[in-house]
C-alpha cells in the first residue's frame, strides 16, 4: 500500500474531499483549515497524530468526526504506541506552525526504523536499540518520559 | 545482460543526503541530462528491470569517518525572484513583498548534511556493462553538494559480479524492494521508501525491504 493511500484511508478522508491523487489529498489535509471544537477554523498547528490501519488519534481537538482525540503529550503517546506495537503500519506526525510537507511523511513498519514526521524533517531511530550517546534525541525523550511514569 | 560490480574510487568525501543513491538513479540522471525527458531517460537505463524494479543496488559504502557540514543559502530576493512567478492575492498583488530590507520570508536558510569519508563506493547490478561504463566514464561528481566539491570520483570500474543488484549473498536486500516482490530474508529491515524512479515522486513509495541507510 502506498503511504498516502494509507494516510487518506485512515485520516485524510475525515479532513478533505478525496480525489484520485492521494498525495495531493494528503498535502491538502495537512495544510488546509479545519473546524475546531473551540470554534473557528485553523490549520493543524500543534500537537501530534498517530495514524493506524483502524483510524487516527490526535491531540489537537478538531470538530471533525471519525478521529479520536487524546490529551497525552507526544512522547507519552508515541512511546505507548511503540511499546504496544502490533506490527501493522503507523504514521507518527508531529505538528508545528508550518504544515508538514508530504515529502516528510513516511509510514513506520519496523521498530528498527521508526520515523517521526514533522515540518522540519523526519527523525529516524531504532527503537529496539538500547540508548547510548549516539541515540536520537526523540528516542531519548520517549525513554525519559517512560522512566518518569514508571517511577 | 550480465551481473556486474561497479566501483567508484573517491577523491574526497561524499554527501548522500539520506537516500539510497541506487545505480539506476545515477544513470537515469545522466540520461535525463542527455535526453531531457524523464520517461525517455528511465526507458534508456541499461539495466534489467522486473515489473518496474531495476536490478541495481543502493550505494554500498563503509565510511572511515563522517562530519557534519552546514551551508547557508541566501536568496537575493530583489533580483533573484520574478514577481510574475509568485502566487497572487485577490487584489492581483503578491502575498508578500520582497526586497533587500524585508527578509522575513526570504532570508538565509541553513542546510545541514553529513559527509562521509570513503575510499570507494560499490554497486551491484544486472545490465549492459559496456553501456553502463560509457555513461559513467564522464561522471566526475556524485551525491549532493557536488558544486561545493563533495563526491568527486577519481575513477570508475565496471567488472563482472556475482549479485543481481536486488538480493545479497545472505538474502539481504541490496536496494528498496516492495515487500510482495522480495524473495530474500523476510526478517530484513522494512521501511517506507521509493522503489522506482523518479525516487522523489510520492506515488513511487511503498512498504519495502531495504538495506539500512548509512547515517
Amino acid at each position: 500500500m502506498n503511504t498516502f493511500q494509507f494516510f487518506n484511508e485512515n485520516f485524510g478522508c475525515f479532513l478533505v474531499k478525496q480525489t484520485n491523487v492521494p498525495h495531493m489529498d494528503a498535502s491538502e489535509a495537512l495544510s488546509k483549515n479545519h473546524p475546531l471544537q473551540k470554534g473557528g477554523q485553523n490549520r493543524i498547528v500543534s500537537g501530534w497524530a498517530i495514524i493506524r490501519p483502524t483510524g487516527a488519534v490526535m491531540q489537537q481537538k478538531l470538530a471533525v468526526d471519525g478521529i479520536t482525540y487524546d490529551d497525552r503529550n507526544r512522547y507519552e503517546a508515541f512511546g505507548d504506541e511503540l511499546a504496544n506495537w502490533d506490527g501493522s503500519p503507523r504514521i507518527f506526525l508531529e505538528f508545528d506552525k508550518k504544515p508538514i510537507p508530504i515529502a516528510n511523511v513516511f509510514m513506520t513498519v519496523d521498530l528498527r526504523s521508526v520515523r517521526i514526521c514533522s515540518p522540519k524533517g523526519t527523525a529516524t531511530f531504532d527503537y529496539t536499540r538500547a540508548l547510548d550517546q549516539t541515540s536520537h534525541p526523540f528516542h531519548k525523550s520517549i525513554e525519559r518520559v517512560k522512566k518518569k511514569h514508571a517511577a | 545482460m550480465e551481473k556486474l560490480e561497479i566501483t567508484a574510487t573517491m577523491k574526497g568525501p561524499v554527501i548522500i543526503g539520506g537516500g539510497y543513491m541506487t545505480l539506476d538513479a545515477i544513470l537515469g540522471a545522466i540520461l535525463f541530462d542527455q535526453l531531457g525527458s524523464p520517461e525517455e531517460a528511465h526507458d534508456a537505463i541499461p539495466i534489467e528491470r522486473q515489473a518496474g524494479l531495476f536490478k541495481a543496488s543502493a550505494a554500498m559504502l563503509e565510511p572511515t569517518s563522517n562530519q557534519n557540514v552546514a551551508f547557508v543559502a541566501n536568496l537575493r530576493a530583489a533580483h533573484s525572484l520574478n514577481p510574475d512567478l509568485l502566487k497572487k492575492n485577490k487584489a492581483g498583488g503578491v502575498h508578500a513583498k520582497v526586497g533587500l530590507t524585508r527578509r522575513r520570508s526570504f532570508g538565509a536558510v541553513l542546510n545541514n548534511y553529513t559527509s562521509f569519508d570513503v575510499p570507494e563506493i560499490t554497486w551491484y547490478a544486472k545490465g549492459d556493462g559496456g553501456a553502463i561504463s560509457d555513461l559513467l566514464s564522464d561522471l566526475t561528481f556524485i551525491g549532493k553538494r557536488r558544486g561545493s566539491g563533495f563526491g568527486e570520483v577519481k575513477s570508475w570500474s565496471v567488472e563482472p559480479g556475482s549479485l543481481d543488484g536486488v538480493v545479497g549473498h545472505f538474502g539481504e536486500p541490496l536496494r528498496p524492494v516492495p515487500e510482495q516482490m522480495f524473495d530474500g530474508d523476510q526478517s530484513s529491515l522494512k521501511v517506507d521508501a521509493a522503489w522506482r524512479p523518479p525516487y522523489w515522486h510520492p506515488e513511487n513509495r511503498a512498504i519495502c525491504f531495504a538495506p539500512d541507510l548509512v547515517r
